[in-house]
């Protein structure tokens, strides 16, 4: 998702949330040791304070239909679990698995998938999971009356469209069976990931409570009944949410159930983040986030996630249609200018050296991913510098220095002068060209582009979510294509890679289209790939997994006895 | 004085409507269009669809001056709507954030009062004495420390390093947010709820306290000098009673108009200090409604923040009568 990004300064939009409710917790137990549970890994269950998810404002959606922020998918993503999740047990291998689905499979050309779901998983209510609570949530993220940011999605699935435009009540590609425990899918065109997006939180199941709302928005301010791992204390307010261990849970994708786990976990919601890195070193939280500029300070005092890869990538857009620096023409140009860029200065100086500096555009931790797809992507300042010469000696000539543009006071800055600097040693004019943060990505999507940056975290773990909706023609012209980048060879190949049921075959196939974009090409600058940004406190937390989603397994954190 | 109380209250209104008709105009002219922001588009291009139903849905493609029309309509009612953001009412959100902000501005105001105007008066009476030149130097330094800094320091001070160091825990404070959210009285902070209020409320009250003590020290200087003062001290009053009864009633005029002024700042804009400790007040959901384009949420809230300015500068205008009663308010009054 594009956002979540703290660093970057690029925070999401204000909320509120419901009037506090009672704060009687029915089993916390307090950050105390329990005598004689004690095991290696820590102790059994406690509470933990967090300072570092909400950063800024207090999350404007908990509807998993409606939230399109990390900040609230972390909590969304322990009060439900979807069909399917994903393995990081390896971090460079991600797999996705059936979770509240016993089984998935796909027919042939993977246009329809059937879900068959496990028996006996419920809501924390006690109400049972079936395949048709999967349809009401459907129905009603789909609803145009309702629906939110990610609802696009549901294009994926046949009448998703015709749902979404008014012109049909019903998605007719879904089918639930609750005797045979099947949800079939149908979709409007192959798409063999599926399996990995039906895992997304727009994706998860309702109970039959949100069918008695008058009002479907008010679900997220009331007490929402979920099949996480935990659930809502009291409803949401502005200060923290506040969520216990809920008994009734199923498990994890590997039937782990985490049985000791924490018992209540309190997620504050601070305004600034240095001020809740204040609190977090007076000790008012467990967890926080680590405020731009402090990454060492952070790793030398305290335990950080910073050496967790997270799959966002950072990096630049080429106006394939700017006539100064898109076109055939100018090849060598943008040659010159990614192998002119000194990337690792880039990390040091403005990043404390944490990122991992690319090597392509798709991040680590991406099904498919290889490293080193980029080859202009190392610092060569003799390389970029022939080529710049080449590209002058072909008669070509600047009216005017190229324009990095950069969505203002977002710490952005620093980076764009180092890249400036590094044109000017190879004798390519450039200026730092700040645009307006509001209305910045709707610019670039109307072609305002000419090199830009743009930053993308993963949605869902599929290499076509950095392939298809950052480059394919599709998202062109008004999409999140800010390089307007068209080419008919890379759409195919993305396009039959999206169709591509053998996983190998598949990852093959979305690194020659990417291979196309960084080389031949060259429509994109790739920068660095994110890192996590939590701190914790290592002498009372034992372990904080992050996966390369930037989701935190809250479940599997212990404290120290 | 009724028909001056009346001629107040009646001016009110005009206020209020320019106030809030130039917000909303702004909020038109301001770069970024409202339905592609609360879309999420401030992030990513948002799909058409979401924009063209957020348009739908708030009736924001109806032409400016309807939406204008029934936007003065529905206020006339008290119907201030809902949050373009996540649907909640805005009488709802300002029950709210006005009693945090209230109740934090109250310590605010009373810190200013209680220290401001004392330190000024003792600053006056003993003009170049070490502890003047002492409050001079401290009120300049104050007043230009900008809240954020100076409410970074004391989180430093006061919670982060006594935890470092292990001071027991009464002499720790908090820095975020409201605590436990106790009060008696409304606004007498109750359990550990204190512990939350002090550090925001100093350095709310920083600056104001600072210009008020500078205030009241120089306008009781003048004071001071004047003949009714000898006058006072001729008649045989004692020294306290010239002081307190004389000197600072007739100085203390530029101080409360100062003060009113500030009650309604550290009511309605305290964005800095409510954004450092996480205090949910008014200023700060006024801000950050803006950046999102929740316009329902600023023009209800600046209604209010609005409202209580003019009603707080009337109740200053009229303490004036009391401060000095050779202020009438009636026209052609008996002198």
């Amino acid at each position: 998702m594009a956002l979540g990004a703290r660093n970057d300064a690029e925070r999401d939009r204000t909320v509120d949330g419901a009037a506090s409710g009672d704060n009687s917790a029915d089993r916390a137990t307090g950050t105390t040791a329990r005598g004689g549970q004690s095991t290696e890994r820590g102790v059994a269950g406690g509470e933990l304070v967090d300072l570092g998810t909400f950063v800024g404002d207090p999350p404007e959606h908990l509807d998993p239909a409606l939230n399109s922020t990390l900040d609230a998918y972390q909590v969304i993503n322990l009060l439900y679990d979807g069909l399917t999740d994903l393995d990081t047990s390896d971090p460079d291998n991600p797999v996705v698995k059936p979770l509240v689905a016993e089984s998935f499979e796909a027919n042939d050309d993977a246009t329809v998938w059937t879900f068959k779901i496990k028996e006996g998983v419920t809501f924390s209510d006690g109400e049972a999971v079936l395949p048709s609570s999967f349809v009401r949530a459907w129905e009603r993220a789909s609803d145009p009356d309702f629906a939110g940011d990610y609802s696009y999605l549901f294009n994926f699935i046949k009448g998703g469209e015709e749902k979404l435009a008014g012109d049909a009540d019903t998605l007719a590609g879904v089918k639930a069976d609750d005797e045979a425990m099947t949800l079939t899918v149908e979709l409007a065109a192959p798409y063999s990931n599926f399996a990995t997006v039906a895992g997304f939180q727009l994706f998860f199941p309702m109970p039959s409570a949100v069918d008695d709302l008058a009002d479907q928005t008010s679900w997220e301010n009331e007490l929402m009944i979920g099949n996480g791992p935990y659930k809502l204390e009291s409803p949401r307010n502005d200060q923290e949410i506040v969520v216990v261990k809920n008994d009734t849970w199923a498990g994890d994708v590997n039937g782990e159930k985490w049985e000791d786990r924490l018992d209540k976990i309190i997620f504050k919601v601070s305004a600034d983040p240095d001020t809740a890195y204040n609190a977090f070193e007076a000790g008012e939280g467990l967890t926080a986030n680590v405020p731009p500029g402090r990454a060492k300070e952070a790793d030398e005092n305290h335990a950080t996630t910073q050496n967790v890869k997270i799959s966002g990538t950072y990096h630049f857009d080429i106006n394939m249609e700017n006539p100064a620096v898109g076109g055939e023409e100018n090849v060598l140009l943008r040659q010159a200018i990614s192998m002119a860029i000194d990337r690792d200065a880039i990390n040091e100086a403005v990043y404390d050296g944490i990122r991992q500096t690319s090597t392509g555009v798709t991040p680590p931790g991406i099904p498919g991913f290889e490293e080193g797809l980029c080859k202009y992507c190392g610092y060569d300042e003799a390389a970029a510098k022939k080529a710049a010469d080449d590209w002058k000696a072909a008669g070509n000539s600047q009216s005017a220095p190229i324009k990095i543009q950069f969505n203002a006071g977002a710490g952005h800055e620093d980076v764009v002068t180092i890249i400036v600097d590094n044109l000017k040693a190879i004798g390519i004019e450039a200026e730092a060209t700040p645009m307006p943060t509001e209305t910045y990505f709707s610019e670039l999507a109307k072609g305002a582009c000419e090199v830009c940056r743009a930053g993308w975290y993963a949605d869902y773990p599929t290499y076509d979510n950095f392939m298809y909706d950052l480059f394919h023609s599709d998202a062109a012209g008004g999409g999140n294509n800010y390089s307007q980048f068209r080419n008919a060879e890379f759409d195919k190949l993305v396009d039959d890679a999206k169709q591509t049921v053998d996983a190998d075959e598949q990852g093959e196939l979305f690194r020659q289209a990417e291979d196309i974009l960084l080389n031949e090409d060259v429509a994109v600058i790739p920068i660095n790939w994110y890192v996590g940004d939590y701190v914790y406190n290592p002498d009372k937390v034992a372990n904080f997994p992050q996966s390369g989603l930037g989701l935190v397994a809250w479940e599997q954190i212990k404290l120290k006895g | 004085m009724f028909s001056f109380f009346v001629r107040r209250l009646l001016l009110i209104i005009p206020t209020v409507f320019f106030a809030l008709s130039f917000l909303f105009a702004l909020f038109f002219v301001l770069p970024g269009d409202p339905a592609t922001l609360i879309a999420g588009g401030a992030d990513r291009v948002p799909d058409p669809g979401v924009v063209e139903r957020v348009n739908e849905r708030y009736g924001l493609n109806d032409p400016i001056l309807e939406q204008f029309a029934n936007y003065w309509k529905r206020t006339l009612q008290w119907d201030l709507g809902e949050s373009f953001q996540n649907r909640r009412s805005v009488n709802e959100i300002l029950g709210e954030k006005a009693v945090n902000s209230l109740r934090l501005g109250i310590w605010a105001i009373l810190i200013e009062i209680v220290v401001g105007i004392s330190i000024g008066v003792l600053s006056a009476i003993r003009r170049y004495s070490i502890a003047d030149k002492l409050t001079t130097i401290v009120t300049a330094v104050a007043s230009a420390v900008p809240v954020f800094v100076l409410g970074f320091i004391l989180q430093y001070a006061f919670a982060v390093y006594p935890n470092k160091h292990d001071w027991p825990e009464w002499m720790h404070l908090r820095t975020q947010g409201m605590g436990p959210d106790t009060w008696a009285f409304f606004f007498i902070p109750t359990g550990e709820t204190w512990r939350h209020l002090v550090l925001p409320a100093v350095a709310l009250a920083s600056v104001s306290t600072a210009l008020a003590t500078r205030m009241t020290r120089g306008s009781m200087l003048e004071v001071l000098r004047a003949d009714f003062m000898r006058t006072a001290r001729a008649k045989g009053l004692n020294e306290r009673q010239v002081i307190v009864g004389h000197g600072l009633r007739n100085a203390m005029l530029p101080v409360i108009t100062l003060i009113g002024v500030d009650f309604g700042t550290v009511i309605g804009a305290a964005v800095l200090t409510e954004t450092t400790f996480s205090w949910p007040g008014l200023g700060s959901e006024i801000a950050s409604s803006v950046i999102s384009r929740d316009l329902p949420v600023t023009l209800g809230l600046t209604l209010v923040v609005v409202l209580a300015y003019t009603v707080i500068n009337l109740l200053v205008d009229l303490s004036y009568g009391w401060f000095d009663p050779r202020i009438r308010f009636s026209k052609g009054g008996k002198q």
